[in-house]
C-alpha cells in the first residue's frame, strides 16, 4: 500500500464503506455509546478538572501563602489544565500521539460513521473541521455579543446602574477577551480550513491531525476563558495589564491559561495552513497563480506561527507568577509590569492583522466574481499582504506610547506604524481599482464586501491619526480608540466573514441562503453598526474613558443612541441566525453547483464535494481571475472532462 | 504489512502518487523548519525577558547576591541534552551511510540520555535554593526551567517515536532496509529522521545559549 493510499484511507475513513474491517478499529472508534465524541470529551474533561483540582490542593497544601487567601491558584490552574487534557483525551485527539510511541504510523482515527455525528467527533476531513469551526465561531460570537449587549445596557444611564463597577469591568473584560481571541480564528478556522485545500487543488491538508487538534484546542480554550466568570471574572480588560493582573483573583488564571491554550491552537492552525499552501499546491499553480484569499491565509499563517509563541510565553510567565510565585510582572520583586505590555503587544498588534488580512483576502477574492473583471494589480495585493505581515512585527510599541517606552523611541514607532498604512493602502486600492468602471452585481456577498471597504476606510483613516503621538496621547484609553478598533475589526473582519459565509455556504452545504432575509440582515447590520460605533468617536473626543461604567451626564444622549443602535445591531445577528435556520433546515433551496459563476477552483469540483476533493489532481492552466477575457482558457484542467456542470446538487 | 489493503480513495495514477509523496516529504521538511521558527520565537520571549529585567534592574533586584541556579544540576541537564542531540545527529549520519542498527542504538541511547536530562531538570526545578519570586533572575530561571522541561519532553518524544517507527517499518518491510528502500513509508521515515536530527541540533545550540545566560553570565 502506498503512502498516498494510506493517506487516502486516513482521510476518508467511513467513506470507504469497509474501513472497520480494513483497519481493525478499536472499540473507542466504533459507533455506539463508547465511541469517542463530544460527550466522552466532556465527561473526561470534568474528570480531569476534578483530578487536577485535587492534585493542586495536594501539592500546595503545605504552602504558607495559600492559607487565608481564599484561593488556590495552583489547584485552579491544574484543574483547568487537566480539564483541557481530558477534553483532548476524550475526543480522541491523543490516541495517535500515544500510539506513535509504539511506532504506529497512520492510525485510523477518523469517525467511522458518515452521518451528522461526525461533526461531533475528531475528524480528519478538512471539510468537516471547517464546518465545525463555522458552528464554533458563531457560538462564541453569540456569547461575546450577549456580553456586548450587557455593556451597552449598563451605559444607557450614567447614574442608574444595572451592575456594580466591579461586575461591569469583568463583563467588559470577558467580552473583549472572547471577541479578540476567538475572532482570530473566525476566517482562518472555518473558511481557511474548508477552502484552502480546494482552492489550491489539494486533496487534503498537510497535517490533518494537527488541523483537527487545533479546532478541539480552540474549543477547550474558549471554555477556559469562559470559566473566568464562575471564578469571579478578571478586571483587566482584554489586555490583562500588570499590576492589575497580579492583584486579580482566580478568574485571571482562566484568562492566562485560556490565552496560552488558544495560542497553541492558533499556532497549530497557522502551521498546518502554511505547510499545506507551500507544499500541496496543484501542478501549475505557481505563486503568481495562487488565489488571493490563499495569499492572505499564508500571510496570516506566518503571523500566527511566529507572533503567537510570544503570547504563549507571556501567558506562561503570568501563570508562573500566579502559581509558583515568580515575579516576572512584579516590579517590587525585580520584575516589570512593562514586560507584560511588551510581550502582549508583540503578539497583540500582529493579531490585528491576523484578523484583518483574511478579511482583505475574502474581499479581493469576491470582487472579481461580482464585477466580472480580473483582480486589479493582483501582484500588488499579494505584496501588500506580505508587506503588512512583515511590518506588523515592528509596530507593537505604539501601544506603549503612554507607558513603558522611552519617549525618544516614540518617533520611530510612529513612523513604522504610519508605514504600515502603505501596504494596507495597496490592498485597498486594489479593491477600488477592481471596482472602477465595473458592472457590479449587488448580491449579498458583494454588499458585505462594499460595506467592508466603507467601514475599513473609516477605521483605517482614524488609525493613521492614532499612530501620531500627539493624537494618541490625547485620546488614549477613550472611546475614540474603542470606536477605531471596532471599525477595523468588526467593520472589516466580521463583514468579511459574513461575505464569505454568504458566498461559500452554497458550496459547503448545497443550499442557498435566503436572499430577501439576507438583504434585511445586511442593511440592518451595516446601518446599525455605523450608528453604534460612529457616535463613539464623538463620545471619545468629548472625553469618555473606556472600561468605566459611569460617565458625564451630558454624554447620555449619544450613549443612549449608541446603545439602542447596538441592540438593533444585535438583532441583525438574530436575523442572520434566523436566515441560517430557515435556509438550511426549514425551507432549503438547493444551490446550483456554481451560483455566482466563479472561476475559482473550489467551485469547479463536483458537488457535493467528494471525500478527496478532486477525482484527479487538477492541473492549473492560467491566472485565476481572467473574467473579462473572451476565449480565456479554463483556470484548471480537472482531468475528468473539465469543470463540473452547473446542475443542481443535493447534500448527503 | 498493510499493503494488501485496497485504497479507499480515488484511483491514483503513478504520477499522482509520486506528486503526493513529494508533497508529503516536503511538508515534513517545511514543517520541521517552521516548528523551529515557532520554538525560536518562544525562546526569544524568554531571552527578551531576561535582558529586559536585567537592564531594568527594578529595585536593584535583578540578581541580588549574584545567586546562581545549582550548577551541578545545570551541567548534568545541559550535558545529557547535548549528548542526546549528538547521538541523534550521529544516528542520522549512520542511517544515511546505511546502518540502521547503528541508528537504532544511537537513537535509543539518545532517548535514555534525554530522559536523564529531563529527570535532572525536574530535580533542579524542585531544589532551586532560592525563592522563585526573590528576583528577576530567579523568575527568569524558573521560566527557563519550565520551558526546558517542555523542550526535553518534545525532543525525547520525537526521537523515540522516530526510532520506534523505523523499527516497525523495518519489520513490516520484511528484510528491505528503510535506509535504502524506495517504499513510500521508508522515504517518509528518512525525511522524518532528517527533520528530527535538525531539531536536535537546534536544541543543542539554544541549550548552549541558555546555559551560558543562566549559569555563566
Amino acid at each position: 500500500m502506498t503512502i498516498s493510499e494510506e493517506r487516502s484511507t486516513e482521510v476518508t475513513g467511513a467513506a470507504s464503506g469497509h474501513p472497520h474491517k480494513a483497519r481493525g478499529l478499536s472499540w473507542t472508534q466504533r459507533p455506539g455509546i463508547f465511541s469517542q465524541n463530544i460527550i466522552t470529551a466532556a465527561v473526561v474533561a470534568i474528570l480531569g478538572y476534578v483530578l487536577g483540582h485535587w492534585f493542586g490542593n495536594y501539592l500546595s497544601s503545605g504552602y504558607d501563602y495559600i492559607q487565608n487567601s481564599g484561593q488556590n491558584n495552583i489547584a485552579n490552574t491544574l484543574a483547568l489544565a487537566f480539564g483541557v487534557v481530558g477534553w483532548l483525551l476524550g475526543i480522541g485527539a491523543l490516541n495517535y500521539p500515544f500510539a506513535k510511541l509504539f511506532g504506529v504510523d497512520g492510525l485510523e482515527e477518523e469517525s467511522p460513521v458518515d452521518n451528522w455525528t461526525k461533526y461531533f467527533r475528531y475528524s480528519l476531513d478538512h471539510k468537516v473541521v471547517g464546518l465545525q469551526y463555522v458552528v464554533g465561531v458563531l457560538l462564541f460570537l453569540f456569547t461575546g455579543g450577549l456580553l456586548a449587549m450587557a455593556v451597552r445596557a449598563e451605559l444607557l444611564n450614567p447614574t442608574t446602574h444595572l451592575f456594580s463597577p466591579d461586575t461591569y469591568i469583568k463583563i467588559v473584560s470577558e467580552h473583549g477577551t472572547i471577541m479578540m481571541m476567538m475572532m482570530t480564528s473566525v476566517i482562518v478556522g472555518p473558511l481557511g480550513n474548508y477552502f484552502v485545500p480546494l482552492m489550491i487543488g489539494a486533496r487534503r491538508m498537510a497535517f490533518p491531525r494537527i488541523e483537527a487538534l487545533s479546532f478541539w484546542i480552540f474549543t477547550a480554550g474558549f471554555m477556559v476563558i469562559f470559566s473566568a466568570l464562575p471564578y469571579g471574572g478578571f478586571p483587566t480588560g482584554w489586555t490583562g495589564y500588570a499590576p492589575l493582573q497580579t492583584q486579580a483573583g482566580p478568574g485571571m488564571v482562566s484568562y492566562l491559561l485560556g490565552f496560552a491554550v488558544i495560542g497553541v491552537g492558533m499556532i497549530l492552525a497557522g502551521f498546518n495552513q502554511a505547510v499545506t499552501i507551500i507544499n500541496y499546491r496543484a501542478p501549475g499553480m505557481t505563486w503568481s497563480r495562487v488565489p488571493i484569499f490563499v495569499w492572505s491565509i499564508l500571510a496570516t499563517a506566518a503571523l500566527l506561527t511566529l507572533a503567537t509563541p510570544v503570547l504563549f510565553a507571556g501567558g506562561l510567565f503570568g501563570l508562573l507568577d500566579k502559581t509558583v510565585q515568580t515575579a516576572f510582572y512584579v516590579t517590587e520583586h525585580g520584575g516589570s509590569s512593562y514586560l507584560w505590555e511588551n510581550l502582549f503587544w508583540f503578539f497583540g498588534h500582529p493579531e490585528v492583522y491576523i484578523m484583518a488580512l483574511p478579511g482583505f483576502g475574502i474581499a479581493a477574492e469576491i470582487l472579481p466574481v461580482f464585477t466580472r473583471r480580473p483582480l486589479f494589480a493582483y501582484k500588488v495585493a499579494a505584496a501588500g499582504m506580505i508587506g503588512v505581515a512583515l511590518l506588523s512585527f515592528f509596530v507593537w510599541q505604539h501601544h506603549l506610547f503612554q507607558s513603558g517606552i522611552n519617549p525618544d523611541m516614540r518617533p520611530l514607532f510612529m513612523l513604522t506604524t504610519e508605514l504600515i498604512s502603505i501596504p494596507t493602502g495597496f490592498i485597498f486600492l486594489v479593491g477600488m481599482g477592481t471596482l472602477y468602471r465595473a458592472k457590479i452585481r449587488l448580491e449579498i456577498p458583494m454588499l458585505f464586501v462594499l460595506a467592508l471597504f466603507f467601514n475599513f476606510l473609516i477605521g483605517g483613516v482614524t488609525g493613521v491619526f492614532l499612530s501620531d503621538v500627539p493624537v494618541n496621547v490625547t485620546v488614549h484609553g477613550g472611546f475614540f480608540v474603542l470606536s477605531h478598533f471596532h471599525y477595523t475589526i468588526m467593520g472589516g473582519l466580521l463583514f468579511a466573514f459574513m461575505a464569505g459565509l454568504y458566498f461559500w455556504l452554497p458550496k459547503m452545504t448545497g443550499k442557498m441562503m435566503n436572499k430577501k432575509i439576507g438583504k434585511i440582515h445586511f442593511w440592518m447590520m451595516f446601518v446599525f453598526f455605523n450608528l453604534t460605533f460612529f457616535p463613539m468617536f464623538i463620545i471619545g473626543l468629548l472625553g469618555q474613558p473606556r472600561r468605566v461604567f459611569s460617565y458625564a451626564t451630558n454624554l447620555q444622549g449619544l450613549n443612549d443612541f449608541s446603545s439602542v443602535s447596538a441592540f438593533l445591531l444585535g438583532l441583525s445577528f438574530l436575523v442572520f441566525f434566523y436566515n441560517l435556520i430557515w435556509s438550511m433546515w426549514i425551507k432549503p433551496e438547493i444551490a446550483p453547483a456554481n451560483p455566482w459563476e466563479s472561476m475559482g477552483l473550489e467551485w469547479q469540483t463536483a458537488s457535493p464535494i467528494p471525500p478527496y476533493n478532486f477525482e484527479r489532481i487538477p492541473v492549473i492552466m492560467t491566472d485565476p481571475y481572467r473574467y473579462s477575457e473572451d476565449g480565456a482558457p479554463a483556470f484548471a484542467d480537472l482531468g475528468n472532462g473539465g469543470p463540473s456542470d452547473s446542475s443542481t446538487h443535493s447534500m448527503a | 504489512m498493510s499493503n494488501t489493503l485496497k485504497s479507499t480513495g480515488p484511483s491514483d495514477t503513478p504520477e499522482e502518487r509520486e506528486y503526493e509523496m513529494r508533497a508529503h516529504i516536503s511538508s515534513i521538511w517545511t514543517g520541521s523548519r517552521l516548528f523551529i521558527g515557532i520554538y525560536t520565537f518562544m525562546l526569544a520571549s524568554l531571552v527578551f525577558s531576561y535582558f529586559y529585567l536585567r537592564s531594568s534592574n527594578n529595585g536593584l533586584l535583578w540578581r541580588p547576591d549574584h545567586v546562581t541556579a545549582p550548577r551541578p544540576y545545570g551541567l548534568l541537564v545541559f550535558g545529557f541534552s547535548l549528548l542526546t542531540s549528538m547521538l541523534a545527529y550521529f544516528g542520522r549520519k549512520r542511517l544515511v551511510k546505511g546502518s540502521f542498527s547503528d541508528f537504532s542504538v544511537a537513537a535509543w541511547s539518545g532517548v535514555g540520555t534525554g530522559l536523564l536530562a529531563l529527570l535532572f531538570q525536574i530535580l533542579e526545578f524542585s531544589h532551586l535554593g532560592f525563592f522563585p519570586g526573590s528576583s528577576g533572575y530567579a523568575s527568569c530561571f524558573v521560566g527557563f526551567a519550565v520551558m526546558n522541561i517542555g523542550t526535553l519532553v518534545i525532543s525525547a518524544y520525537w526521537l523515540e517515536t522516530t526510532v520506534a517507527r523505523g523499527m516497525r517499518i523495518r519489520r513490516e518491510l520484511s528484510g528491505d532496509n528503510p535506509e535504502f528502500s524506495s517504499h513510500p513509508r521508508a522515504r517518509a521515515f528518512r525525511a522524518d529522521v532528517a527533520s528530527m536530527a535538525y531539531f536536535q541540533v537546534f536544541v543543542a545550540l539554544t541549550g548552549a545559549l541558555l546555559f551560558a545566560m543562566f549559569y555563566l553570565m
